[in-house]
């Protein structure tokens, strides 16, 4: 069967406004960023024009919203148009199969393994993470000039893109969700109380984020900032730190275990060492765009045991090194039996053993409201392609989570697939449930019987319309 | 759910060909050439096979006088907001970018977007295929020598407005055959179409609402007449011995209210299901069929697109409103074929037949409710050896609303179908009802059930529904193959 095969990978990528060049012979002007750079000019310009006559082309007849992909026989583009005339394209080859019937070998475009709704939200992305470091480009072209522009984005997305793996996205892109830690009211009232301690000592401190591993406590931020940063953490700054941490020991599987070897805390972005630092060191800068302006904050993010804690400075403040110092020597002594104690607790939770074996349902929870998710689909929060389940029976959430359009606020879909496995979804009041079920011979009904129990063990308490 | 035994309506010889509705549309079953020369000498005129212009000239000057008024269209500002807001739009042109055909609006003025399509094709090196834009969806379908386009709002999928192109294609190429349309192209590449075409357009405009309205398209499959096994056999044997001295005669097609009634064909040769739903859609959108016999050259492009047969068309009697099409190789015998469709109504008649087929055409096809199914709103039932489907009367909540039922029938063939995630079964609860699709080896079944319906109850339902069908396979279904 299947040999040679090739997975989804990054054609091109570019970011144009087609107002920068209206002249005939002024195209590369238009062209604001453009990856790989190893395309000659001439192939940039074709790209875009083709682009260009899409828009055009679909606009004629009045689509409810613009145009956002283009399949082709070979590959798959995207497109987003996040600010006035500015436009950004994805282009992504398909997966390829290599077939071999009766010794003739045939090629095969995957066409339906790439999925739209899951790559428009990897491209989404892209932008808005650019958007929480550097602004929108029209606050950056309003204070500075289109040469500065150039270069952040080049500063951004040159390394940016080489981190990206396009292959083992899945429906978690498209939530892009937050895992929260549950607690007891105790300790969930203890870090409210050190939140709120810090928050008034210190006034510059608008915003606080206490995450305990990769899971989010307590945030005071707006979902759809915790959102971009929580994925800013997970996926770039903790992992980075890992490895420092761990200091060439092997990271271990288990995401509960690699930063309980640290004893103190202390900054990641801000001074490293506090004994020694001469300088505040880097510290990043974000833009959040809750309200009508954009707000600009100091990202400073400070780790202790297992917990991080995410201070967002006011912007405007200049930070100087005994304000850290300052900082240091009020969290540090409070902080490590707040980790403990926190420790203590999810030690007695221990995972339900109802998901430790092989063929147990794996299920996917996501709350629109809060953007919480839930997995036990998925082994980590990496996107590395770590699942407990078949990448088809992903995707066929990912068509479900497609047709909910259809089935209106609430729904639920039982599907049988060719390899005898089901797959289960329902949605209501904006909450999503998957579950995936390995079970050769059951019966619909059997099916419809486990998924009730499932939902009431797993969903205990939370709120769903009965369908 | 343990597979059924039953497989209500499979039999041993299927008058029909069967495939997948989405496969691949180029493949043919037969050779005309071989049908014509196969027990004489070989190749001794294969050009004889192709027609003439006069031939079609008589083809174009009947469906001109057809459709006299079919070229009043509707007056529209293209580009107005009301053309742009239209559901579907189809487009019809050539490789060097002649417009050839516009489903809402003159082609002649719409020159300026034929242009930008064919631009779009060109840029994209040929390999454009669809495009989306929130509700709207462009599709471009490369058949040499003609590029259609297909924009639409309607919750259709990219497969299945594929296949609607492909059945305007597959028209235009029934009425001038795949080697002529080549040729003119290849001799003429600026040739305008059009004129080869005159009167066409109200094939392709009822190609298209006939497939975007019966699930026969979505299917891939026919619907036949019911008849009593006995009835159906006879009117099948009245036609092969009316027929059966006549020399090269392929297929003898008899039809009513859009069902099928019987299929009498030559030894070995077989009808696609996708070329009998032309023949469905030229008797549908020809009403002047109704008062004369024609003699007309169709080409059936999956039987063989490169050449014609010749149908003599004519209904049975003024009291029976049967269609009946015999389709044959040879150009010149419309009076044999004249006679022999003389003598099929005289055994008819005398039979009783012709009243029994009077009385299926007049009675209303039950509803599920009525058949004692309460919760089971409508269904469709294929069965994939013979490429034959059932449905029961349409009722309410979809009497008033058919274009729902078939959007629901649409979206449950297209999950079951993707390419890569083919499903055995699929069952999905919405506010509105309960779609339950489930395709085994034998049939495929979509049913629609009452919203608040439980799994068990479906089960139960199904499993008497498929004996229910299993009861009545004789009536509802074309079972026995008869042959020239």
């Amino acid at each position: 069967m299947g040999t040679a095969n090739k997975d989804i990978e990054i054609q091109n990528f570019f970011i144009f406004n087609s107002l920068f060049g209206p002249k005939e012979g002024e195209e590369l002007k238009k062209i604001i960023y453009y990856y790989p750079i190893d395309d000659n000019t001439g192939v940039q310009v074709e790209n875009v024009g083709l682009v260009e006559g899409i828009i055009q082309f679909t606009q004629t007849f009045n689509p409810s919203n613009p145009v956002t992909s283009l399949h082709t026989s070979k590959m798959r583009q995207l497109y987003f148009q996040p600010e006035p005339n500015f436009c950004f394209v994805l282009t992504l080859t398909l997966p390829v199969v290599t077939k071999i019937k009766e010794s003739i070998s045939t090629i095969e475009y995957m066409e339906d393994d790439l999925q739209d709704n899951v790559y428009e939200s990897c491209l989404k992305q892209l932008y808005y993470m650019y958007r929480l470091f550097y602004g929108t480009f029209e606050s950056t072209l309003a204070n500075h000039n289109l040469d500065i522009l150039k270069t952040q984005i080049e500063t951004f997305f040159n390394p940016y893109l080489k981190t990206i793996k396009m292959d083992g996205l899945d429906i978690l892109t498209i939530f892009k969700g937050i895992q929260y830690l549950p607690l007891d009211r105790q300790n969930f009232l203890k870090i409210q109380c050190f939140i709120n301690s810090l928050e008034s000592k210190w006034e510059y401190i608008k915003h606080t984020a206490f995450l305990y591993n990769e899971h989010v406590i307590w945030s005071g931020l707006e979902p759809n900032s915790m959102q971009i940063i929580y994925q800013y953490l997970i996926e770039t700054l903790l992992p980075a730190n890992a490895e420092v941490e761990l200091q060439g020991g092997s990271i271990p599987r288990n995401s509960s275990l690699p930063f309980s070897a640290l004893k103190h805390g202390r900054f990641i972005t801000g001074p490293s060492n506090l004994k020694h630092a001469k300088t505040i060191g880097k510290i990043p800068k974000i833009y959040l765009f809750d309200e009508n302006e954009p707000k600009e904050y100091h990202l400073v993010i400070y780790r202790a045991l297992s917990a991080t804690l995410c201070l967002l400075i006011d912007g405007s403040i200049q930070l100087k090194l005994n304000d850290f110092q300052r900082i240091d020597d009020h969290i540090n002594p409070k902080i490590s039996p707040l980790v403990n104690d926190i420790a203590e607790y999810c030690s007695k939770q221990v995972v339900t053993p109802s998901n430790s074996q092989e063929n147990s349902p794996k299920f996917l929870y996501f709350n629109k409201l809060n953007l919480a998710y839930k997995s036990s689909v998925h082994l980590d929060n990496k996107q590395k392609g770590n699942i407990t389940c078949s990448k088809e029976s992903l995707r066929i959430m990912a068509d479900m989570k497609n047709a909910s359009n259809f089935l209106g606020p609430a729904g639920e879909n039982i599907v049988k697939t060719t390899n005898d496995y089901w797959v289960f979804s329902k949605t209501s009041n904006l909450r999503e449930f998957y579950i995936v079920l390995q079970q050769k011979n059951a019966s619909l009904v059997d099916i419809s019987e486990d998924v009730h129990r499932l939902c009431q063990n797993e969903l205990e308490g939370i709120f769903f319309h009965p369908v | 759910m343990s597979e059924f035994e039953i497989e209500p309506g499979a039999t041993k010889d299927s008058v029909l060909v069967t495939s997948e509705s989405f496969d691949n549309f180029e493949q043919m079953s037969s050779s005309l050439e071989e049908i014509k020369y196969g027990n004489v000498k070989p190749n001794d005129d294969p050009n004889s096979v192709l027609t003439d212009d006069n031939q079609v000239e008589s083809t174009s000057n009947t469906a001109e006088t057809q459709s006299a008024n079919a070229n009043v269209k509707d007056e529209y500002v293209e580009n107005s907001i009301d053309w742009t807001n239209k559901k579907k739009h189809v487009f019809v042109l050539s490789t060097a970018g002649k417009p050839i055909y516009s489903r809402h609006g003159n082609e002649d003025k719409l020159a300026w977007l034929f242009g930008v399509m064919l631009g779009l094709f060109k840029y994209s090196h040929d390999s454009i295929k669809s495009i989306h834009a929130g509700d709207t969806t462009y599709l471009f379908l490369s058949k040499k020598p003609l590029i259609l386009v297909a924009i639409w709002k309607t919750k259709e999928s990219v497969n299945q407005v594929t296949l609607q192109l492909n059945y305007v294609f597959n028209q235009i190429v029934s009425m001038l055959t795949l080697r002529r349309l080549i040729k003119t192209y290849d001799e003429r590449p600026n040739y305008d179409l059009r004129r080869l075409l005159t009167g066409v357009d109200r094939l392709i405009d009822h190609v298209l609402d006939f497939s975007e309205n019966e699930a026969a398209f979505t299917l891939g499959a026919i619907q036949c007449l019911p008849l009593a096994l006995s009835d159906r056999d006879a009117i099948s044997k009245a036609i092969k011995d009316a027929c059966g001295k006549i020399k090269n005669l392929v297929f003898a097609i008899l039809l009513g209210n859009n069902r099928l009634i019987t299929l009498v064909q030559m030894k070995k040769y077989h009808l696609h299901p996708a070329d009998l739903h032309l023949v469905f859609n030229l008797v549908q959108a020809t009403e002047s069929l109704k008062y004369s016999e024609s003699w007309t050259p169709l080409c059936l492009p999956r039987f063989d697109n490169s050449g014609f047969l010749y149908a003599h068309v004519s209904y049975l009697s003024e009291d029976c409103q049967a269609c009946l099409m015999l389709l044959t190789v040879e150009r010149d015998v419309f009076f044999p074929l004249s006679n022999a469709k003389q003598k099929i109504v005289e055994k008819l008649r005398i039979s009783g037949c012709m009243e029994h087929i009077n009385a299926s055409l007049l009675a209303m096809e039950e509803s599920a409710l009525a058949s004692g199914f309460s919760e089971l709103r409508h269904y469709l039932y294929k069965c994939k050896s013979t490429a034959q489907f059932y449905q029961p009367a349409l009722s309410p909540p979809y009497t008033k609303d058919k274009i729902k039922l078939m959007e629901l029938y649409k979206r449950a063939y297209q999950k079951m179908h993707c390419s890569t995630r083919q499903l055995k079964l699929s069952f999905e609860r919405s506010f509105d009802e309960v779609v339950f699709s489930w395709d085994t080896k034998g049939f495929e079944l979509y049913a629609i059930f009452e919203p608040l319906i439980d799994t068990q109850k479906v089960i139960h339902c199904v499993s008497k529904l498929l004996d229910w069908i299993k009861k009545r396979e004789d009536k509802l279904f074309h079972l026995n193959a008869y042959t020239f």
